[in-house]
């Protein structure tokens, strides 16, 4: 038997074991917990690199816990799947990747920006629940686990955002947190509900088979895409984003990130794989568009004019994220018109598809190079700083090539994803790309400001026994760095072998069905 | 690998992006070297120019705060940022109003 073959339940198995062994982890002092929290972080990235490959490789892996055998969907002669099923295909084994390189590198960040503190185990154990039940959200092939997986991430990171529970601040960023996420969270459970009494079924592939445009689905559609846009930052939506991201740890709101972008995973698996071509209606793909339009512009609208550090990069991030449902929009709206999907849905779909991992990277190194400045300042805010170019050129630099790589600054990442989007935007309607470039010119900005106003100008006498930070908080910032840097350096690798394989599963929506269906004859469960 | 990465409307090649910068960094250091060596460090000759005044010596003195960045387009477009900001209040109730709004709105969209 080829271990390989478990990789899914491994992806589960070793951050929900790391979570809770890591409590114990305190018997053995400073040292054994840190070791415990970069070799757990670092099997998972391993396991998730595994699992990409091995996707890339052989299609899409079906996983079944709790039946016959792992391969058998179908078990004692059913014509339904009805085990807890794991179904992993391109689009998901990319989010795997990029979420664990960003999990990996939060983690890395964490070993030194958190030794100020006490109670890092608990920390640690919370850091890895929530990374397992992200990547839950990306393997699942069930509803109703998608929901528990949700649950699991948000409770953590509840926990995770209130950490510093001496600050109000956190203390209540992380309660509106809970609030609007425990309120979408309830969504998705009605909306299940809604599905499994009308269908039978929560699998996704089984749902998919069978779905029709009624008044339950569309109902259930609609509680969805509210639930998940706002889980994942969507104007007007949007506004628990900056509190909970500008109050957690920063190596926590680096794997937030990658947390957030499950559910805009979710989000697209339902619209594309379970409705796909039957969702016989415009008017969803528009309501993307345009709430992925108003997260661009107001995301940074507001962004230009914060003074926190965390809470500019957070505003940033709610307009970034409007790339993505711009991107997906358009692809949605060619979805089930082969000439407009070939003329300029695809390429849409493509540019959203890239700017998830280049969003995932970028973003990531920006909050952790706040979480540097907080480390290295003791000081948020924007006006208290300046002249830390000095002090911190080696954050400085990989600041730079995080914000040059947001604002699609040539020869960047950032630019190719947002020249997919602009141009295949174009073609559905002009003021569709004339706001997305409005956007990056205002993101410019925004981050001309933080880096003029942190590490230029003159050295102030308070900050002159400021240091560099320490070599984890470095090593986890270069990690992503380096991810920008190759995605920037090979573009066309990178649309070639992440990209485009992700993009063609999301709108093959007969492979993801036939992958489970197949099973009942290749894995005997019939 | 190295291939230009072609949109279906125009392209992007990267290295041709890197050879431009080389070019340009080039040039920079081209026209710096005719720049003047024989000036005297620690006289008046690298002293900042501060509108004629003595130059503070702690750099707060004569820093930009970032709430200054922007003045002019913030001042431009006051009542849409005086609109915008006050959408953000920080309530609680707020944040589940407009979740619950936006799923009513889409809902009579799609469902009506």
């Amino acid at each position: 038997m080829n271990w390989q073959e478990h990789l899914p339940a491994l992806l589960l198995a070793v951050p929900l074991f790391g979570a809770f062994i890591a409590p114990l982890t305190v018997l053995g002092g400073k040292g054994l917990r840190n070791a415990w929290f970069l070799f757990v972080s670092l099997v998972f990235t391993v396991v998730a690199f595994l699992l990409w490959a091995r996707v890339g490789a052989a299609g899409p892996i079906i996983y079944v816990m709790g039946g016959q055998g792992w391969n058998f969907a179908l078990p004692s002669g059913m014509s339904i799947p009805v085990r807890i099923l794991m179904e992993v295909d391109a689009f998901s084994a990319f989010m795997v990747l990029l979420s664990a390189v960003a999990a990996f590198a939060g983690a890395l960040f964490s070993i030194n920006y958190m030794e100020r503190f006490s109670g890092v185990e608990k920390f640690v154990s919370l850091y890895f629940l929530m990374i397992a039940g992200m990547f839950g959200m990306e393997i699942t092939g069930d509803f109703f686990n998608f929901f528990v997986f949700l649950e699991i991430s948000s409770v953590a990171s509840f926990g995770l955002v209130a950490f510093w529970r001496d600050r109000g601040e956190a203390l209540e960023a992380a309660f509106k947190y809970m609030l609007v996420s425990t309120l979408g969270a309830m969504m998705v459970l009605v909306a299940v509900a809604f599905l499994y009494s009308r269908y039978n079924v929560v699998n996704m592939a089984a749902l998919g088979k069978v779905i029709e445009w009624g008044m339950v689905e569309k109902t259930a559609l609609v509680l969805f895409l509210t639930a998940l846009a706002m889980k994942c930052g969507a104007v007007p939506m949007h506004m628990w984003m900056p509190d909970a991201y500008a109050e957690a740890p920063a190596g926590v709101t680096c794997a937030l990130i990658a947390v957030s972008q499950a559910s805009l995973y979710g989000l697209f698996r339902v619209c594309f794989t379970i409705y796909g071509t039957f969702m016989g209606s415009p008017i969803i793909p528009w309501v993307i568009i345009v709430l992925g339009v108003l997260s661009m512009f107001i995301g940074v609208s507001m962004a230009v004019i914060q003074k926190e550090v965390g809470r500019l990069i957070a505003y940033h991030s709610v307009s970034q994220v409007g790339y993505m449902l711009l991107g997906f929009g358009v692809g949605l709206l060619a979805l089930g018109d082969a000439r407009a999907m070939a003329d300029y849905g695809f390429t849409a779909l493509k540019g959203g598809v890239f700017h998830i991992v280049n969003y995932t990277m970028y973003k990531g190194l920006l909050f952790l190079a706040a979480g540097a400045l907080y480390y290295a300042t003791g000081s948020r805010n924007l006006n208290d700083m300046g002249g830390l170019g000095r002090q911190l050129p080696k954050t400085m630099v990989l600041f730079m090539i995080a914000a040059a790589a947001i604002a699609g600054l040539p020869p960047f990442n950032g630019f190719v994803s947002k020249l997919l989007i602009y141009e295949s935007s174009f073609a559905v309607h002009p003021i569709l790309a004339v706001f997305a470039m409005v956007t990056s010119v205002l993101t410019l900005a925004s981050f001309v400001k933080i880096f003029q106003t942190a590490f230029l100008g003159p050295e102030l006498k308070k900050f002159k026994a400021v240091r560099e930070v320490p070599g984890s908080m470095l090593a986890g910032m270069t990690v992503l760095a380096v991810a920008i840097l190759v995605l920037s350096l090979f573009p066309t690798w990178s649309l070639n072998h992440l990209v485009e394989p992700a993009a063609k599963a999301l709108v093959d929506q007969a492979s993801y069905i036939g992958a489970v269906f197949a099973t009942a004859a290749t894995g005997g469960g019939l | 690998m190295w291939d230009k990465v072609l949109t279906g409307f125009g392209y992007w090649d990267v290295y041709s992006w890197l050879a431009f910068f080389l070019i340009a960094g080039g040039m920079i250091f081209f026209l710096r070297s005719f720049g003047r060596k024989d000036y005297k460090q620690g006289t008046d000759q690298d002293e900042i120019f501060f509108g004629s005044n003595p130059v503070p010596e702690d750099g707060e003195d004569l820093k930009v705060p970032a709430s200054s960045a922007y003045w002019g387009y913030t001042q431009a477009l006051k009542p849409f940022y005086e609109g915008l900001v006050g959408l953000h209040t920080g309530i609680a109730t707020d944040y589940a109003g407009w979740y619950i709004l936006v799923t009513a709105l889409v809902a009579l969209l799609i469902l009506v």
